[in-house]
């Protein structure tokens, strides 16, 4: 049953008035007290057990001269609900001062003119977005899958290694066109001058062969080239790694700083979470002992190489 | 009247304007205010003063791998208190980090994520993650060495989620590898559609959370609840201020003990660079050097598979968790699991330091 303003309360013994407001508990979201409107008083009286509520009346079962018991209203302790923000209250309030009405409009009372328009506004919505997704996404696509540079880079010369297995770091400077910008950088491999141990695991006899997209080879490693060339980009997540002499666990190794990964002189992984052994790159010397690469980089975190430069 | 009071007046009399000001002023808050509250207003805060610090810097920052890194050694060496802008921006980023886990912790602890605020905090756990992307996307644009690398080995992660890592990483490198074209797209991001998408959520967060309501303390009966309560104007909005003034003389002074360090140049030559990300990414770096999670399976489940699921708990935890009970104490499961993680992050994060001199 709801409590509606205008109400008239009834004591046990006779009416004595009606209910000029009604008060919210907060915390409940529900009526707490009635204010009574009374011999010419506002007064606060709780709505408990004791209320029995009826269509347009609220009954107490106590006598009407109990009710000078009850405080009178002191406006200023209370606000109007509009004034405060307590969550969910309109949800919860069963207080009715009678329904206000605002007439539909007459062209908003034909239901089907109105799903014609609610429909054609989707598609049209739809038509106006769908030949923009094509181009809005060659547009931010464009520069991602590049091809890739098969040009040979000079990075040194085989005089450069002299000994035997100790890998040395070539730097050289490599030029990349990015969108309109070209930019000059360092890089560095490795070149490792390779004993027949390190050869033999590296090659196991076989020339290494470096397909392109389509599964063409482009390349191929002899297994009787000096040296080896490795990229300089740890497989596991890309960073660059680096020799160390002095490992404390493994003494001579390829080591990553970031994740730890550890290599032997032939690639290997000894140690760390690297998912495959250090990559050798297309390499070839030229007639005058200058060693040129691919500067090929393959994507880390597989257990295969996967070309992506 | 006052000038004051009469454009209050104009304004009001067509915008209704002390109504808008009660409801936004009037909210009961059951049980009273609190500084463990203050948490949001404080990362609202930190979130205004980002912004602002972020239009000062883009005064003089150029977003181009030619000039980035000439910019922003501009900014910190030659400008008048730039200095001072650039690392209050970079300290605050570090506070906003450490606000949300608090925030998040505060909820958590509270009890308050429970129906009927779940979509509170689903809300917020959005925003978790786009205060992680601001911290990722911003950490490049000095186009300094360590920005440089975080980013090679932090989209390098992303690559190893199935099917769609590789295009993922791809589109926010703007190619295969790091470069130009990855600045220019971090800079969009971090500029134009993290804001944006940060601004959007906030609301629907903040719209969510009045609409369910102050959740309150979790123990104290009814009683004690009205005769504590008060509105959030004025005792929650001053404790939010001190907090706020407390988080603003904290980020200040960091700022001026220890300013900005830009590094060498990006370069894919590390030289004598060890790579690390930024202090709150330390323990998922830590976290891949472990054994268990070495190789291609062990990378993915390291990388993608356990961060994705911890996100999806988070998101799922108010339909997991729903028993209503709010008091920590008889919550035990929830509170230790919660105590052994911040113990792991903990724990990974310093044996990522601690591994910095070998």
């Amino acid at each position: 049953m709801t409590i509606k303003i205008k109400s008239k309360v009834r004591c046990s013994d006779r009416e004595v008035g009606e209910v000029s407001r009604v008060i919210i508990d907060p915390i409940a979201k529900s009526v707490s007290h009635i204010v009574v409107q009374t011999d010419g008083t506002e007064r606060v009286v709780p709505i408990d057990g004791q209320a029995v509520l009826a269509e347009g009346l609220v009954q107490f079962g106590f006598p009407s001269s109990q009710m000078g018991q009850y405080p009178p209203l002191e406006r200023g302790n209370y606000q109007q609900v509009k004034e405060v923000e307590i969550a969910g209250l309109e949800r919860h309030l069963e207080v009715f001062p009678g329904e206000a009405l605002v007439p539909v409009p007459t062209l908003e009372r034909d239901l089907t003119r109105r799903a014609f328009f609610t429909n054609f506004t989707n598609a049209i919505g739809v038509v106006l977005a769908l030949p923009l997704v094509y181009p809005v996404l060659r547009y931010l696509t464009f520069p991602m899958f590049p091809g890739y540079n098969n040009n040979w880079i000079r990075i040194g010369n085989i005089n450069q290694v002299t000994d035997i297995d100790k890998p040395k770091q070539v730097k050289f400077e490599k030029t990349v066109k990015e969108g309109y910008l070209e930019r000059k950088f360092q890089k560095s491999n490795w070149v490792v001058r390779m004993s027949d141990d390190v050869r033999k695991e590296i090659f196991h006899a076989k020339p290494i062969e470096y397909k392109d997209e389509n599964g063409k080879v482009y390349w191929v490693d002899p297994p009787d080239n000096p040296v080896v060339v490795y990229s300089g980009k740890c497989p596991h997540l890309g960073c660059a790694y680096k020799w160390k002499e002095n490992h404390k666990r493994f003494g001579k190794v390829f080591w990553c700083p970031c994740h730890l990964s550890i290599y032997d002189v032939g690639g290997k992984v000894l140690d760390g979470p690297a998912p495959r052994r250090l990559d050798v790159l297309p390499m070839r010397i030229s007639g005058t002992g200058d060693i040129e690469i691919i500067d090929a980089e393959f994507k880390a975190g597989k257990d295969h190489m996967v070309r992506i430069i | 009247m006052s000038l004051f009071q009469n454009i209050y007046n104009w304004i009001d009399e067509r915008i209704d304007l002390k109504t808008l000001q009660a409801k936004m002023l009037n909210e009961p808050m059951p049980g009273g205010s609190s500084y463990a509250y203050a948490f949001g207003s404080a990362l609202l805060f930190i979130f205004i003063m980002q912004a602002t610090t972020g239009i000062f810097l883009m005064f003089y920052y150029a977003p181009t791998a030619d000039h980035a890194w000439q910019s922003t050694q501009y900014i910190l060496k030659e400008l008048d208190f730039g200095w001072l802008i650039l690392s209050i921006h970079f300290w605050g980023s570090s506070a906003m980090v450490v606000m949300v886990v608090c925030h998040m912790l505060q909820v958590f602890v509270w009890g308050a994520f429970k129906k009927p605020r779940e979509m509170v905090w689903i809300a917020g756990i959005f925003l978790f993650l786009i205060v992680m992307g601001f911290g990722f996307t911003g950490y490049l644009l000095p186009w300094d060495q360590r920005a440089f690398w975080a980013t090679t080995v932090g989209v390098e992660i992303m690559d190893k989620a199935p099917i769609v890592g590789d295009f993922m990483a791809r589109f926010l490198r703007g190619g295969p590898s790091a470069g130009a074209q990855t600045l220019s797209r971090f800079f969009v991001i971090h500029v134009m559609i993290l804001p944006a998408a940060l601004v959007i959520m906030f609301s629907l967060h903040l719209f969510f959370f009045r609409k369910a309501g102050p959740a309150g303390p979790f123990k104290a009966v009814k009683p004690v609840l009205e005769a504590k309560m008060e509105y959030f104007f004025p005792r929650q909005v001053y404790k939010d201020i001190v907090v706020m003034a407390g988080v603003f003389l904290a980020i200040a002074t960091l700022a001026v003990v220890s300013p900005v360090e830009l590094l060498d140049q990006a370069s894919p030559e590390p030289t004598d660079y060890n790579p690390e990300p930024e202090w709150y990414f330390l323990f998922l770096f830590q976290l891949l050097r472990l054994k268990m999670f070495s190789g291609q399976l062990g990378e993915f489940l390291g990388a993608i598979a356990l961060p994705g699921l911890f996100v999806l708990l988070l998101l799922s935890l108010p339909f997991i968790n729903r028993n209503p009970e709010r008091h920590p104490l008889k919550r035990p499961f929830a509170m230790s699991a919660v105590a052994l993680l911040m113990v792991a992050i903990g724990v990974l994060t310093w044996m990522a330091i601690a591994s910095r001199s070998q």
